[in-house]
């Protein structure tokens, strides 16, 4: 039978040092949605569990000038339930939707969701678009991250033993921005996805050109992308379903996903196109 | 390693030893015979396990009962009683929308907190609200007939 240890820390810097003396004998606990799944099905290699939930440094969702701070133990369905969070990112609001269901976001962490590395995480996924900076503390004092930079591989981040994801930073995008999240799955809800896109785009005012695109795809590789060349390919670019064919071109030609259980690479691959360029269309929005 | 707790569970306080893995769902079934809340999956996906954490619908399966102390915990057996039911559970009698039981307590649990939060859900609503109760018989037509005619109460 298991024989766990349990932590439960009243401050970060208490946290930090509980962690990093524990070392890769324990795990932080936020949510446990994911955490717990693992514990039960087995074998760990960890032996302890610390409880963030005493940590008030992790939580709240603040605005300061253009700029949104959500801690890292906000719950999913915190995002869906702040009207600010969905007026200034509401691509974030769709990906949290769609994450699990009403029970799981309720104990789901945004901070759970990054620190998983699932590739097909959802709202994780959407950080990227938005080009969040993560929070980081731990034994060597606080760090920022770029979100692009957090992950190492499937499950695996750059956090060091002691460090605790404390917030996520974004800045409200431009006002004429518009953004899209397409969660492909076999069922509508309840599902992890088999492929998950995200886009954002802001038009160049008064023409047809997008100034800045970014796109993100999830599931279809070790870690989430950002697809620069797909990107890159339409900055300064007059919008045509051609334009619009090729940045799809580009995302499929950028990922490389693998076969398992739920579908195939091929198939993957497939609707990384499809879905990059659906998604860029409904983001335009406009004529073609 | 068990470590002793107090959970407040129906407005009750209740003294359990617990080993740190262990659940609140498996606390509630084995240590109180708080039997009502179901065991289907055990891995957060089928919802027959939820109850209300402070007033939310959480799966149980996925919550260590050392996390939920200071938290107030509903069951199904802090709802309506045995003579007295809810409005919610009276309305799944009369329309027909219970068979085999099981998923029962956990969707009444969520209906429960779903007309708490929005007294008079869209159709669409009351379906994404009970997306994480999983059902293998009504087809939840009936289900979500009879939250509706709560609602509309
Ligand atoms: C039925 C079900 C359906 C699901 N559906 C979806 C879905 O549709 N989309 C999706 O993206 N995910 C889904 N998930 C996965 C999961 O719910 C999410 O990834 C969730 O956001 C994890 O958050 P948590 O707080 O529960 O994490 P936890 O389980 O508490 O933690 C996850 C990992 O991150 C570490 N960690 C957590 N917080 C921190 C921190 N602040 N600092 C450092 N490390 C930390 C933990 O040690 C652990 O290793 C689903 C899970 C279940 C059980
Ligand atoms: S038993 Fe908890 S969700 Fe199925
Ligand atoms: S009535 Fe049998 S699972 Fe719902």
């Amino acid at each position: 039978m298991l024989d766990l240890n349990y932590w439960e820390p009243g401050n970060l810097l208490e946290a930090v040092s509980l962690l990093s003396n524990l070392g890769e004998k324990a795990r932080p606990l936020a949510g446990g949605t994911d955490l717990l799944v693992k514990m039960k099905k087995g074998p760990i290699n960890w032996s302890g569990i610390v409880n963030l939930k005493g940590l008030p440094e992790l939580k709240g969702i603040n605005f300061e000038g253009q700029t949104m701070t959500i801690g890292a133990l906000t719950p999913i369905s915190a995002l869906m339930a702040n009207p600010w969070v969905g007026v200034h990112f509401p691509v974030l609001v769709e990906a949290a939707r769609s994450l699990g269901t009403p029970q799981i976001r309720n104990l789901a962490t945004v901070g759970g969701n990054l620190c998983n590395a699932s590739p097909a995480a959802d709202v994780a996924l959407v950080l990227l678009i938005y080009e969040a900076r993560l929070l980081i503390m731990g034994p060597k004092g606080p760090r920022k991250v770029p979100v692009q930079e957090f992950y190492a591989g499937p499950g695996q981040t750059v956090l060091e033993p002691g460090e605790i994801l404390t917030a996520v930073e974004m800045d409200v995008p431009p006002l004429n921005s518009k953004g899209v999240f397409v969660k492909h799955g076999k069922r509508k809800s309840h599902e992890i996805a088999l492929v998950n896109v995200a886009v954002l785009i802001t038009p160049q005012p008064g023409t047809k050109q997008i100034a800045r695109a970014r796109i993100a795809v999830g599931a279809v590789a070790s870690t989430q992308l950002r697809l620069q060349e797909a990107e890159e390919s339409l900055s300064d670019t007059v919008v045509t379903v051609d334009a619009l064919e090729r940045a799809a071109e580009l995302a499929e030609a950028a990922v490389n996903p693998i076969d398992d259980v739920r579908s195939t690479a091929g198939y993957r691959k497939q609707m990384v196109k499809v879905l990059t360029k659906r998604a860029l269309q409904e983001a335009w929005g406009g004529e073609l | 390693m068990k470590i002793p707790i107090s959970l407040q569970i129906n407005g009750e306080m209740y003294q359990v030893q617990v080993p740190v893995q262990k659940t609140l769902l498996s606390v509630l079934r084995e240590d109180l015979a708080l039997t009502g809340t179901k065991n289907g999956c055990d891995s957060g996906e089928c919802g027959a396990c939820t109850v209300l954490m402070d007033g939310k619908p959480v799966n149980s399966c996925l919550i260590l009962a050392l996390d939920a102390v200071g938290k107030q915990i509903t069951t199904i057996e802090g709802i309506g009683g045995i003579t007295e039911l809810d409005p919610i559970q009276e309305a799944l009698v009369a329309h027909g929308a219970i068979q085999c039981g099981y998923c029962t307590p956990g969707l009444v649990m969520t209906a429960k907190a779903l007309l708490a939060s929005n007294p008079h859900p869209t159709e669409t609503e009351v379906r994404e609200g009970i997306a994480g109760n999983l059902c293998r018989c009504t087809g939840y037509v009936k289900v979500v007939e009879a939250i509706m005619d709560v609602s509309r109460d």
